[in-house]
């Protein structure tokens, strides 16, 4: 089950190509490493997700390799995703990125000790020279979109509670939801819950992706969203996602039609207890052309 | 990596920041002689800090049994498992590794990762006694008796190099140069939960309903105000006392805490030798397993116990003791004189005056005017 779909359809071209059928059935080419991603135009509706819509099947695929984050510790000791294969659309307004990698196990966190999968790409938030792949530098942004299972199961079945995390847990009560207290209030109970009551991002419910600008290691913030959208699907081993997000975005990132820029990738294995910099990655940028 | 100064230890320590002492250094000792695990010192934390969505499970501040308690399951046993046997020298200096220089290249400090059912069960351990032989005449057979077991009281430790601070990948944890409290920044934290893995006492914890972790914040409201944490103020036992460290070579004789941990040796780190230079103290248990102690406070508990042994004697150490308990308000400052122990703030007004010794009045069995049987019943 884990076998990966390119080497499927290979293996299926070849025993058509053996009864003499090949010319009915276009090879379909393994992927590639992909050295620049192309970006098609297609006529589609890219404002919501689809990792099965129909225009996936003619975007050109490219397989970049991942290895763990060797630059700051805390870091894998090996390499837990070594690919992902990517392909790209946009419909003039919007680009979509499909990516999928190899996970054995789907982990959405929630509980203590657990981590989300996960998923980022990195743009240079400005034009010029390319920042540092790694986060960037000061003075030199980066712009990262940031899927995480965790976020997708916010945004499906609303932000868990702790009874749906554990849901054998039992409590007297919260004080501060006590209603015939003086401190049973709603702002109280948000004033002692501290992620909450300084409106980290973190403690409220997430659409499914963070943007986030970053200027070198420990700096990364999430900002407010442009709109970007991210769908994810696993299946056998496999994690197929979709992030959707805007062409130009004033003050961040741009791909414009026609013009050119760069991306990389990042992966987090939140089974196998990856999370921040414990992550596998592409070690350069790899080149972006917009049709 | 930077070397920075641990005087704990006797020696330069690696640290991933350069060295910078605040100003004032939050500390707490604690007598463990005195400690029942009555857990009021818990249930103050807990109705103050921890009673909120997805802080169930948590205790900023715990009182476990030693040694077969533990809050989350083994801390102890399963981080010193992992730094394996090491060693002092005669002087007192440390001559084996740190947490942060054993680690391997790809972490930031050596550690164990509890998992979410370490944290579920906080009494495991309670009142379980140690010691060896019950073969003949049962565990009181011997004196001194061979069973043994003592009650640890703990709070984070708010360490001059904290592993916690050392590990956020964030920089989401700073140490306030004020007063020297740790603290998690609420806006920052992402929920990595590399404190949680790096704090080998296991006092940073993750709340899985605001995904960002949380840590005792050393009261630090009150603090500012010049008053203990509520730990301190509501122990039963008075059993603890909350001041401001300095290192030894700016030891005050008149600072209780500098006096009990610095002149007279008698507060002891707990396992100091995991580097981080760790700010609460303990009085050592008289009667506890010697071995253990040593493990746990490090070479010098011997002396602290003889020490304390020979309290007595002193009279300051006994005013201070006394002093102990007695004010809600952060004592800076004592003096015993002409048999009264007082204690004063940072701007030398007066907090609190005790006798070292309570007054004895003794009455005859039988008062005649009234005509009745006295006795002590309250």
């Amino acid at each position: 089950m884990n076998t990966p779909t390119w080497a499927l359809s290979a293996a299926f071209t070849f025993s058509l190509a053996a009864f003499g059928c090949s010319k009915s059935a276009p090879p379909v080419a393994k992927p590639t490493p992909l050295t620049t991603l192309e970006i098609k135009k297609v006529s589609a509706d890219l404002s919501k997700p689809d990792p099965a819509a129909s225009y996936w099947k003619d975007a050109p695929e490219g397989l970049v390799t991942l290895l763990a984050q060797p630059m700051i510790a805390p870091r894998p000791e090996t390499t837990t995703t070594d690919s992902v294969i990517v392909q790209a659309v946009h419909d003039g307004t919007r680009a979509a990125f499909r990516l999928r990698w190899k996970d054995t196990e789907k982990s959405e966190a929630g509980r203590l000790g657990e981590f989300s999968d996960g998923l980022a790409l990195e743009f240079p938030l400005r034009d010029g020279p390319p920042p540092p792949v790694m986060m960037g530098a000061k003075d030199m942004p980066v712009h990262l979109f940031h899927w995480r299972a965790q976020y997708q199961r916010d945004k499906e079945q609303g932000k868990p509670s702790i009874k749906d995390l554990y849901p054998n847990q039992s409590i007297d009560m919260y004080p501060h939801e006590y209603k015939e207290a003086p401190v049973g209030s709603p702002s109280a109970a948000e004033k002692f819950s501290p992620g909450v009551a300084e409106g980290n991002p973190q403690s409220y419910a997430k659409t499914g992706v963070d943007e986030i600008v970053a200027e070198g290691f420990s700096t990364s913030s999430v900002q407010e969203g442009h709109g970007s959208l991210a769908q994810g699907a696993w299946a056998n081993g496999e994690w197929t996602l979709v992030i959707v997000r805007p062409l130009v975005i004033d003050g961040g990132s741009t791909l414009k039609p026609g013009g050119t820029s760069n991306i990389a990738f990042a992966v987090w294995q939140g089974g196998k207890g990856e999370v921040g910099s414990r992550k596998c990655l592409t070690m350069q940028w790899t080149p972006v052309k917009v049709q | 990596m930077s070397k920075v100064k641990n005087w704990h230890l006797k020696r330069e320590v690696e640290y991933p920041y350069d060295g910078s002492r605040p100003s004032r250094q939050w500390a707490i000792i604690f007598d463990l002689n005195k400690c029942i695990a009555c857990q009021t010192c818990t249930l103050a934390c807990k109705t103050t800090w921890t009673s909120g969505k997805g802080q169930e499970y948590m205790f900023w501040n715990n009182v476990e049994t030693k040694p077969w308690g533990g809050f989350p399951l083994g801390w102890d046993m399963r981080v010193l498992e992992k730094l394996g046997r090491q060693e002092w020298n005669q002087q007192g200096e440390y001559l084996g590794k740190t947490l942060i220089e054993a680690a391997p290249a790809h972490e930031r400090v050596l550690h164990f990762a509890p998992t979410d059912e370490d944290w579920m069960y906080p009494n495991v351990g309670e009142d379980d006694c140690a010691g060896a032989k019950m073969e003949g005449g049962g565990h009181m057979a011997t004196m001194p008796h061979d069973k043994w077991f003592f009650y640890l009281p703990r709070t984070c430790a708010h360490c001059t190099y904290p592993a916690c601070l050392a590990a956020c990948p964030r920089k989401a944890i700073y140490k306030r140069p004020e007063d020297g409290i740790v603290l998690i920044d609420q806006t920052r934290c992402k929920g990595y939960g590399e404190c949680v893995r790096a704090c080998p006492y296991k006092k940073s914890m993750y709340n899985p309903h605001t995904r960002t972790s949380e840590k005792c914040v050393g009261c630090y409201p009150a603090v500012e105000e010049g008053v203990q944490p509520q730990c301190v103020v509501n122990c039963i036992g008075k059993i603890r006392v909350m001041g401001f460290v300095s290192p030894p070579e700016k030891a005050r004789d008149d600072n209780p805490v500098d006096f009990l941990i610095h002149k007279l040796g008698l507060a002891l780190p707990y396992y100091p030798q995991l580097g981080l230079e760790p700010n609460i103290y303990y009085i050592p248990p008289i009667h506890a397993d010697r071995e253990y102690l040593r493990q746990m406070f490090g070479p010098k508990v011997d002396a602290a116990i003889e020490r304390y042994k020979k309290l007595p004697d002193d009279a300051v150490a006994q005013g201070l003791l006394c002093l102990i308990g007695s004010t809600d308000r952060i004592m800076h400052r004592f003096e015993v004189n002409k048999g009264m122990a007082v204690g004063f703030d940072d701007k030398g007004a007066e907090l609190v005056r005790v006798p070292v010794v309570e007054p004895v009045i003794e009455r005859a069995a039988y008062d005649d005017k009234l005509g009745a049987i006295r006795n002590n019943t309250p």
